[in-house]
């Protein structure tokens, strides 16, 4: 294999691999990918007060529903002295928490708190949501019922082209103010709008619709005391679908399924049951980085959160330089930029963070002069060259000295943001510099330097930048996508653009004089 | 024109830095035998074993204990020439034309005390001039007394002639002229003309300075082309010897002309420079391809120049009758 198909091959796989990932973070995992996005989280207590007498008590409520589209973290119960046990039933999903206690007396509370994520009508419904209807098994009681239904949905069926328009008819029919009589019957006596959403439930089963009946909140605002509502979760030709009988909400959140009360307690007396929601915003990276506890590897493997803040801290700066580096590499491939050394601009756009940009620019200019000079001076003293870039250095730390000094005096905060200053860069930037000065010109020396600060600058605004620093700290597997980056420029055999210039003589070659000596040759 | 279009240059076969790094550096230069160009006093040595004739070396310098005897090695009535073993692009070289007054003159006509020679010998021992620093040899070499065929067009120092040779196959050359700017040197990067070379007659074409055309010399005002380069076959068979001693498929070999000896090898160049192309007016590509195509293994140094300036005459020939 030639290496140039190698590095090409490895290059695509690094990128394909870090892509990938960073794909399936962002997407399927709903990693933000740029800073400061929040997420509305809301705060659900169940607050449950009743009175005991002394004899035993048993309190059930739902809690919100596990399914493989939503997880439940971040629970919280305040029992006292009772017994809990949570249960889970049912293909739904739905769990229950049981309160028992034996002897209880006076006034009691239990109460319970989760933090969730709210829904909207394209949250997807659980893939559990099969349909179970069995055409035959009507949960009827009389014949008389039993015709009723079927007179019902035979008219029902004929006036419908498919699924879909035969689920809008029903529901329509069901949920319309005046009831026809056969309907009126079939309706079971149950509180508010449930007997006609169970009406509907066991049509939409019948038809081989799976849907089911799901009881929660709607989330539009804060509220101390939150209604419990009802509403249709069917999926018709594989389309998610919900309908609300009761208003029209545009977030919500389903805690249980089924006909089941929110509450129901043995035993007690002078219930009361109060739910309240709170909404909080987050930094929508705090929320996807709880759910790296929920064992997913791919998240787990390359996140930072495991490691102590400091660490993180460095990390954060140090993720960022690969990305300097890959500007720098374009700079000097593709552009053929010239600079004091092959990675010390980028170095120099690293100490820039600890001064910001223009104070790093003026700091910079004025100790390399500084240098320039005493390194001139040390010329005329005939020096070795160790301890002659010894002596250079110290006099740059007395001379950064001297600056924060002069400099903490006035309101300036210059003085005070030099202390990591990579004072040996410095150096070598100097002894590179008075060399070329030389051994060439002092506009040379001049042009290289500014050439540096140059791209020291431009590498210091891509590593500061608050997205690449999020991006690369978020999302580490973009090294990969780096990498594969430079060995591709690696293998890039064409033109700089400074050469575009340097051989701008050469252009017109072939086209004015096939031969430009020939005659001379002959 | 500030930018040459790219497809142009592409199509006229000029050749960048990325692609001579890429497919002629890396290819044909295993890093492991760079060494033998990168250090001079290698060079020197099979230089003199192969019988390719250069400047005569007088001692090395490469400790404290060697300086003891830098003022013998500069009692030189011709003048020396110190260099960095492992410089590059011609940094870090005195060159001391004779005893003047007590001290010693350089080529330049800066007087200078034995003081400041030892120094810049120290200088060149503790590595300044060498990649990275290490630690240094300084070679002291007799003076190239250069014969004055290019006077004309030359301002003081000493023109050399660069010839590449590709896979042991001469396939360019040109003469760099020293110039006002370029301070003595021949180095182009320095401000010094280079002038492209014919390579089967050795006359000189137009020339080039600061990647400019030029078809003047700037400091004597007088025509680059025309000028016949003397031992032109000697040098040939130099360059194309370099590769036998090297093994490198990429040289560019440096030689200058005696005014007793003739032709000396000055040193040898593992990443010859691609302003050639200015100098000669061609793109490298089209002198390069044949070359890469053909195995030049079993042919010896006459058959590969004979090859190179076949090669040299059907590109420029063709190009004529186009």
């Amino acid at each position: 294999m030639s290496s140039h198909l190698h590095a090409r091959l490895l290059a695509f796989a690094l990128i394909l691999l870090g892509m990938g990932i960073f794909l399936h973070k962002s997407v399927q995992n709903d990693y933000p990918i740029v800073p400061d996005q929040t997420r509305t989280i809301w705060n659900l207590e169940v607050y449950i007060e009743f009175a005991a007498g002394n004899r035993p008590v048993r309190v059930e409520t739902y809690l919100p529903a596990r399914s493989d589209v939503r997880d439940v973290v971040d629970e919280q119960f305040y029992s006292g002295p009772f017994g809990l046990r949570i249960v889970q039933e049912g293909v739904e999903g739905n769990r229950k928490a049981i309160w028992t206690y034996r002897y209880p007396d006076g006034p009691k509370v239990l109460r319970y708190r989760t933090t969730m994520m709210e829904e909207n009508r394209s949250t997807p419904l659980p893939d559990s949501l099969q349909s179970e209807g069995r055409p035959a098994d009507l949960p009827f009681q009389s014949n008389l019922q039993r015709q009723a239904f079927i007179v019902w949905i035979s008219t029902i069926r004929r006036q419908s082209a498919d699924n879909e328009s035969l689920v809008e008819l029903t529901l329509q029919e069901i949920f319309s103010p005046t009831l026809s009589d056969e309907l009126a019957a079939l309706i079971r006596p149950l509180p508010g709008s449930l007997g006609r959403l169970e009406l509907a439930r066991t049509v939409l089963e019948s038809q081989g619709v799976p849907a089911r009946i799901a009881n929660g909140v709607y989330l539009d605002d804060a509220r101390r005391r939150a209604e419990i509502v009802s509403w249709l979760e069917y999926r018709v030709d594989g389309r998610d679908r919900r309908y609300f009988p009761n208003g029209n909400p545009s977030k919500f959140f389903p805690i249980w399924y089924g006909l089941g009360e929110i509450v129901e307690a043995v035993g007690a007396s002078e219930m009361s049951t109060q739910i309240s929601l709170q909404p909080s915003r987050y930094a929508a990276s705090t929320i996807a980085r709880s759910q790296v506890d929920d064992g997913n590897f791919v998240l787990r493997m390359f996140s930072f959160d495991a490691l102590p803040l400091t660490t993180q801290l460095v990390y954060r700066v140090l993720l960022t330089i690969p990305v300097g580096i890959l500007l720098l590499v374009f700079l000097r491939q593709f552009i053929g930029l010239q600079t004091l050394g092959t990675f010390m601009p980028v170095l120099i756009g690293i100490a820039f963070r600890e001064t910001a940009l223009l104070t790093g620019l003026i700091l910079f200019s004025i100790l390399i002069a500084l240098g320039l000079a005493m390194r001139f001076y040390l010329e005329k003293l005939k020096l070795l060259l160790v301890p002659r870039l010894a002596v250079v250095l110290i006099f740059i730390v007395l001379s950064m000295a001297a600056i924060t000094i002069l400099m903490s005096d006035g309101e300036q905060r210059i003085g005070l943001s030099i202390s990591l200053f990579p004072m040996v860069i410095l150096t070598m930037t100097i002894e590179r510099m008075s060399i070329v000065w030389e051994e060439y010109s002092g506009s040379e020396a001049i042009k290289q330097g500014l050439g540096s600060l140059a791209v020291a600058s431009i590498t210091y605004l891509a590593m500061s930048n608050r997205y690449v620093e999020y991006l690369m700290f978020n999302f580490p597997e973009l090294l990969l996508v780096i990498m594969g980056l430079c060995l591709l420029m690696g293998r890039y055999m064409g033109m700089r653009l400074s050469e575009l210039r340097r051989f701008r003589e050469l252009i017109g070659i072939k086209d004015e004089a096939e031969f430009p000596f020939k005659d001379k040759a002959e | 024109m500030i930018l040459g279009n790219p497809f142009k240059l592409r199509r006229n076969g000029v050749m960048g830095l990325n692609e001579r790094n890429l497919r002629l550096v890396a290819e044909l230069n295993p890093r492991g035998l760079m060494r033998l160009v990168n250090d001079k006093t290698i060079t020197k040595r099979l230089a003199i074993e192969a019988g390719i004739p250069n400047p005569e070396l007088i001692g090395l310098v490469s400790n404290p204990y060697d300086m003891r005897r830098l003022d013998q090695m500069l009692e030189r009535p011709n003048g020396v020439a110190i260099k960095p073993a492992n410089g590059s692009q011609g940094n870090g070289i005195m060159i001391i034309t004779g005893p003047m007054k007590g001290g010693y003159k350089l080529a330049n006509g800066r007087r200078v005390v034995f003081e400041d020679v030892r120094f810049h010998v120290m200088n060149i021992l503790s590595g300044m001039y060498s990649l990275g620093g290490l630690p240094d040899t300084a070679l002291i070499e007799e003076r190239v007394r250069f014969a004055g065929v290019f006077d004309e067009i030359s301002f003081k120092g000493v023109p050399d002639v660069r010839i590449i040779v590709l896979k042991g196959v001469p396939i360019l050359a040109m003469l760099r002229l020293p110039t006002a700017d370029s301070d003595g040197k021949a180095n182009l990067h320095k401000g010094g003309v280079g002038v492209g070379v014919d390579l089967v007659t050795g006359v000189t074409q137009l020339g080039m300075q600061y990647d400019q055309l030029v078809d003047f010399h700037p400091d004597t005002a007088n025509e680059l082309s025309g000028l016949q380069t003397p031992y032109w076959e000697d040098m040939l068979i130099m360059a194309a010897q370099a590769y036998d001693v090297t093994s490198l498929g990429f040289l560019g070999a440096d030689i200058v002309i005696d005014v007793d000896k003739g032709p000396l090898l000055l040193e040898l160049n593992g990443r010859p420079g691609i302003a050639i192309q200015i100098a000669n007016r061609f793109g490298l590509r089209a002198h390069v391809e044949p070359v890469l195509a053909a195995d030049t293994s079993k042919m010896d140094a006459k058959a590969r120049i004979a090859f190179g300036k076949d090669i040299y005459r059907l590109i420029h020939e063709g190009q004529a009758a186009a």
